[in-house]
């Protein structure tokens, strides 16, 4: 069993957790959504085309955090690993972008798209050559140690090659529109697509390929499935793998926006940690419902509490989720 | 009781190992005076490696170019030694690197671009009396602690927020395009803290209103459109920003994605916008930027050779802050020219004393330390993005191209 | 009250006899009286690693207490450091209250807080990932609180003054005293001293049995909550006071040095490293991994020759140290100590 500690036990559930829809629960955050937005444009005592842009950028971040939570919850719903490497691996698939499109001049999306493969291919061997070694024993302090030590690598590596200079892409679009008297940037609305469409891809793949109902047995059970002839190791390292393919594409698509340094992944980390636990462990609809609820969350608290303020709010709500909703927004119930 | 030996073993050997540190480097004393030491701590990794490494740079290419002109003359010629000091980005290790760099004979430091690191850096200058040139490290607060031993050659925070408004004002008239109100967004923080109050008592002083402050989180910033648009909702004169790197990359590009009629977006004391690679990254949002900072003197023929010969060395445009890396080895090589020792006391008391013509940074005069050790010529000049490079454009007497103002940001 | 009622879970590591906690004391002053010669090996250059590796080991050595005996795995240890530190400093700064009755303070401080947050989280019955993630939340928020609060100086942090002369009542020294090193090595050699107190202790063994299973325990009686409580108000208070002494040696402290993550992970590497769970692990971990990037760096300021054209690439001593770290975890699963005692068994 990887998810070793978690307090959901999804192994009985029909439903299978990896890609439950959960209708109800998405009417419950939709509805408080609603009342808490409603209350801040009646009550907010701020101008509503302000509180529109705040909200349509909060919706835009979400997005992006949807985006880079997306493969995480799979590699901690699955392999029940705390990845600190995910801000790193998200750096590096940045890195790989800017490195084919400066020196084979690719356009961007078609850099993103060659990043898939090469990122699933770094996951994999992760995996397969260095975390299945510590998968014997159920701890989690030393898969946490081993991505810790591996995002300090990746960051300092990137660094020995590149520099630490500031770096930076060409997108071929730009530009912004406007939703409802805001604005909205182009590039940060394909983000938000991509979230859609990754979320779409992985619950495809799980729902339909051998693989996928091969991950889905394992997270399941891992003994069970094991004892029925599965490649237990085999299958943890295609999910590291497919998470990391994920991270590829959130890396490609933020580029345009970001300023590319060794460090420029790292503050989404804590962030994505908060949002696959509040989605529920594994739940890809979580990941990006969490995703876009922190975003708004962080975004439209900041009218009221500036700066750092906002976060607070965002970590107080995460440990009351811990405390008493532990299997998260779309977790399966105990 | 086998296995308790072993582990005593393990102990003893990494002890070894600890004090095979630097036991080599630990003979150069300070009675020869062949070379004279002088230690650098700089982020050379972490995520501040990179402008780390170009000040560290800057401060090797000072000693080679001191050396090559004949080391210091007032000790027969004595050559400069380097040694280079990592501070990770952190306090306590940029402290441990200064023990370390003193206990291996350095007379004199500078440092560390960081303002936390720099405090500790201070406590052991001051502690071990050796003389600590800050290089770059914005915070009031690192003179305030009374210390003899630390001088700093940059302008600090609120005496560039209060000549930052001032350069403002002076602008609008010369212009005739007065500025009655400002927005201000800044970095949460000290820094951003303290540049925006004295900006904000010098800018009331002069009659300009301050329309509405907004902060931001410096650690987790990845879109600054709601900041921005909340600046613009009380239609100011000017938006003035104060930041670093990556997040003021993103307020320029947000005020440039939206339509408003502001004269400028001005920085004042801003990471990105005098930075050479700010033109090609914010594109056509950066057009006219205006920033008002500390800058090496583009009028300076001298700060052009040094500029040159440094592009051609490491492939890289020398930034301001390495050229004050420079500037800093030079004001220690001049104390040492003029005490004529390398004492560390001494050096002291000669740079305390010392006034250094033709400084490479655009100041309004020798650089020279007051009583708490701030440079007091050290000030802003105003510079501005035009055709994709950063130009500096007020005093009159700094200035490479013509001012354009109003600026057509957002336009 | 001898050990013999404790209940006997499976894994639970067999009960030494009363002359077990003897040796190890025995043992224990053997190792801090040869450490206590360390200053003047030393060359001066190394002492501030050296100090640094104490403050480490004491704060590995208090997690250890809590994640390795306890079994909760504390990915927020920071809350605790970051507590004593900002004690120490607000109290000497605002009140001119001497450190040594603000470690005391802040040890207390510390453990209440570390009280309350265990006791929500163990109500609430989190365990393993969702355990550590809530302890990393809380470390997360007072990171953020104390950049938001203005009697802490936000994120200006706060200075220690320094004093014009030495003073042992404010515990300050010349920089080069060796008392900077023998300070820290008594406290360690005193959290130490509890550590095996504690596991020889009636509570010690519980809260161990608690630790390899907890049903079990409850079901004989122990009254799990208390035991567990108790273990994590001593490792709070212990890593309290390895911040009380980094604000008076460091004579500073900030959001970051506080409550920065890589506190957290500073207190967590030493102990895995070593051994989690035992009772050298703590140490031979921090004597490992304290100097080790030091001893990198080093290397690679001098390389040998046939690495020359390394010297001066930033980033490559940090990126060997990860490596060496990953290599560590993967190829000694119960750490250094833990892999040497299991090899001797054998």
């Amino acid at each position: 069993m990887a998810i070793t500690e978690a307090p959901a036990a999804p192994a009985a559930d029909k439903r299978n957790p990896l890609t439950a829809g959960g209708t109800r629960i998405t009417l419950i955050i939709g509805g408080i959504a609603v009342v808490g937005l409603a209350l801040v444009y009646l009550l907010g005592d701020r101008e509503p085309a302000l509180i529109t842009q705040y909200l349509v950028s909060g919706l835009l971040l979400g997005g992006v955090y949807a985006l880079v939570s997306l493969g995480l919850t799979l590699i901690f719903g699955v392999l029940g690993i705390v990845n600190f490497a995910q801000g790193a691996m998200l750096t590096l698939s940045m890195y790989l972008v800017y490195v084919l499109q400066s020196s084979l001049g690719l356009n961007l999306y078609v850099a993103v798209v060659l990043t898939i493969p090469l990122l699933f291919g770094f996951g994999w061997l992760v995996q397969s050559m260095l975390l299945n070694r510590l998968t014997e024993d159920a701890s989690h302090d030393r898969p946490l140690l081993v991505t810790l030590g591996l995002s300090l690598l990746i960051v300092n590596v990137l660094l020995m090659i590149f520099g630490g200079r500031p770096k930076s892409v060409d997108a071929p679009v730009s530009g912004s529109i406007e939703i409802l008297g805001a604005l909205a940037d182009t590039q940060r609305i394909i983000a938000f697509g991509g979230a859609v469409l990754v979320a779409a891809a992985l619950t495809l793949v799980l729902r339909k390929t051998s693989m996928g109902l091969a991950i889905r047995a394992v997270a399941a059970n891992g003994t069970g499935a094991s004892l029925v002839g599965v490649n237990v190791r085999r299958v943890y390292a295609m999910t590291f793998g497919l998470g990391a393919a994920s991270v590829a594409v959130a890396g490609g698509l933020i580029t345009p926006f970001t300023t590319l340094v060794p460090t420029a992944g790292e503050q989404f980390t804590t962030l994505a940690f908060v949002i696959v636990v509040l989605g529920g462990l594994g739940s890809i609809p979580g990941a990006l419902v969490g995703g876009l609820f922190i975003g708004v969350l962080q975004t439209v608290g900041s009218l009221y509490l500036p700066g750092s303020g906002s976060l607070i709010l965002v970590f107080g709500i995460f440990v009351l989720i811990l405390f008493l909703r532990p299997q998260g927004l779309f977790g399966a119930k105990q | 009781m086998k296995r308790k030996a072993l582990s005593a073993a393990v102990l003893a050997a990494s002890l070894v190992g600890l004090s095979a540190c630097s036991s080599d480097s630990a003979e150069s004393g300070s009675d020869s005076v062949e070379t004279v030491t002088i230690g650098s701590v700089h982020p050379l990794s972490g995520s501040l490696a990179g402008v780390g490494g170009l000040m560290n740079d800057g401060a090797k290419m000072a000693v080679e170019d001191i050396n090559a002109a004949g080391g210091i003359e007032s000790l027969g010629g004595a050559q400069l030694e380097l040694l280079d000091g990592d501070s990770q980005g952190e306090a306590q290790v940029g402290q441990s690197e200064a023990q370390r760099l003193i206990s291996g004979g350095a007379v004199a430091l500078v440092g560390t671009y960081q303002s936390d690191v720099t405090q500790n850096v201070a406590s052991v200058a001051e502690r071990s009396k050796v003389p600590f040139v800050i290089d770059v490290a914005v915070d009031d607060k690192i003179l305030e602690q009374g210390y003899k031993n630390t001088f700093r050659i940059q302008p600090d925070a609120s005496s560039m927020g209060q000549a930052g408004a001032q350069a403002l004002v002076a602008m609008g008239e010369e212009t005739g395009e007065p500025i009655d109100s400002a927005a201000y967004i800044h970095i949460e923080g000290a820094f951003g803290d303290s540049v925006f109050a004295a900006f904000k008592e010098e800018a009331e002083k002069q009659g300009i209103t301050i329309t509405k402050e907004i902060t931001y989180s410096g650690s987790n910033f990845s879109d600054a459109t709601t900041q921005v648009s909340e600046a613009l909702a009380g239609n100011p004169d000017i938006i003035a920003v104060t930041g670093y790197y990556p997040d003021n990359l993103l307020v320029a590009k947000a005020v440039g994605s939206m339509a408003n009629d502001t004269k400028a977006v001005f920085g004042i004391a801003s990471g990105a916008f005098d930075d050479t690679s700010f033109p090609a990254a914010a594109g056509d949002a950066g057009t006219e930027v205006l920033s008002a900072n500390y800058h090496y003197s583009a009028t300076s023929d001298r700060a052009a050779d040094i500029r040159a010969r440094f592009e051609e060395k490491y492939g890289k445009p020398m930034e301001t802050a390495s050229m004050l890396s420079y500037q800093a080895v030079e004001v220690i090589a001049e104390g040492l020219e003029e005490s004529g020792s390398d004492d560390p006391e001494e050096l002291r008391d000669a740079i305390a004393g010392l006034s250094l013509e033709d400084p490479l940074l655009a100041f309004d005069g020798p650089i020279q330390f007051g009583e708490d050790g701030q440079n007091e010529n050290a000030t802003v000049i105003v510079m501005q993005v035009l055709d994709g490079k950063v130009e500096q454009v007020f005093p009159q007497q700094f200035a490479t191209a013509e001012l354009v103002f109003p600026a057509g940001s957002g336009n | 009250m001898t050990a013999t009622d404790a209940p006997a879970a499976p894994q639970a590591p067999k009960l030494r006899p009363a002359n077990g906690a003897k040796r190890q004391y025995t043992f224990l002053l053997i190792v801090i009286a040869a450490l206590f010669f360390v200053p003047y090996i030393l060359p001066d250059s190394a002492q501030p690693v050296a100090v640094r590796t104490l403050i480490f080991a004491i704060m590995a050595v208090g997690w250890n207490l809590m994640s390795g005996f306890g079994g909760m795995f504390s990915f927020g240890h920071a809350v605790f450091f970051g507590v004593g530190a900002y004690t120490d400093a607000y109290l000497l700064t605002a009140f001119g209250v001497s450190p040594w009755l603000s470690m005391i303070i802040g040890a207390v401080l510390a453990a209440g807080v570390g009280l309350t947050i265990a006791y929500f989280c163990l109500r609430y019955k989190l365990a393993g990932s969702y355990f550590a993630l809530a302890t990393f939340a809380f470390a997360q928020m007072f990171y953020l609180l104390s950049q938001n609060l203005g009697f802490l100086n936000k994120t200006d942090g706060i200075n220690v003054p320094l004093l014009p002369e030495e003073s042992w009542a404010m515990l300050q020294f010349d920089q080069d005293s060796k008392f900077y090193f023998w300070i820290p090595l008594v406290i360690l050699g005193l959290a130490m001293a509890v550590t095996i107190y504690f596991a020889h202790s009636r509570a010690g063994q519980f809260a161990q049995a608690i630790r390899d299973d907890a049903t079990a325990a409850e079901s004989l009686g122990i009254k799990v909550m208390k035991y567990r409580l108790i273990t994590v108000a001593m490792s709070c208070a212990i890593t309290a006071v390895a911040g009380a002494y980094y604000s008076q040696y460091y004579l500073f402290v900030g959001p970051e040095q506080a409550f920065g993550i890589h506190v957290s992970t500073d207190a967590i590497i030493p102990a895995v490293i070593g051994g989690i769970g035992t009772i050298w692990g703590p140490l031979i971990g921090a004597a490992v991994v304290g100097p080790l990037s030091e001893l990198i760096a080093h290397l690679l300021r001098n390389p040998p020759e046939f690495l020359e054209f390394l010297q001066g690439t930033s980033g490559l001593d940090v990126a060997v140290y990860a490596a060496l770290l990953i290599v560590i975890v993967i190829f000694l699963p119960k750490g250094i100590y833990g892999t040497i005692r299991e090899r001797m068994r054998k």
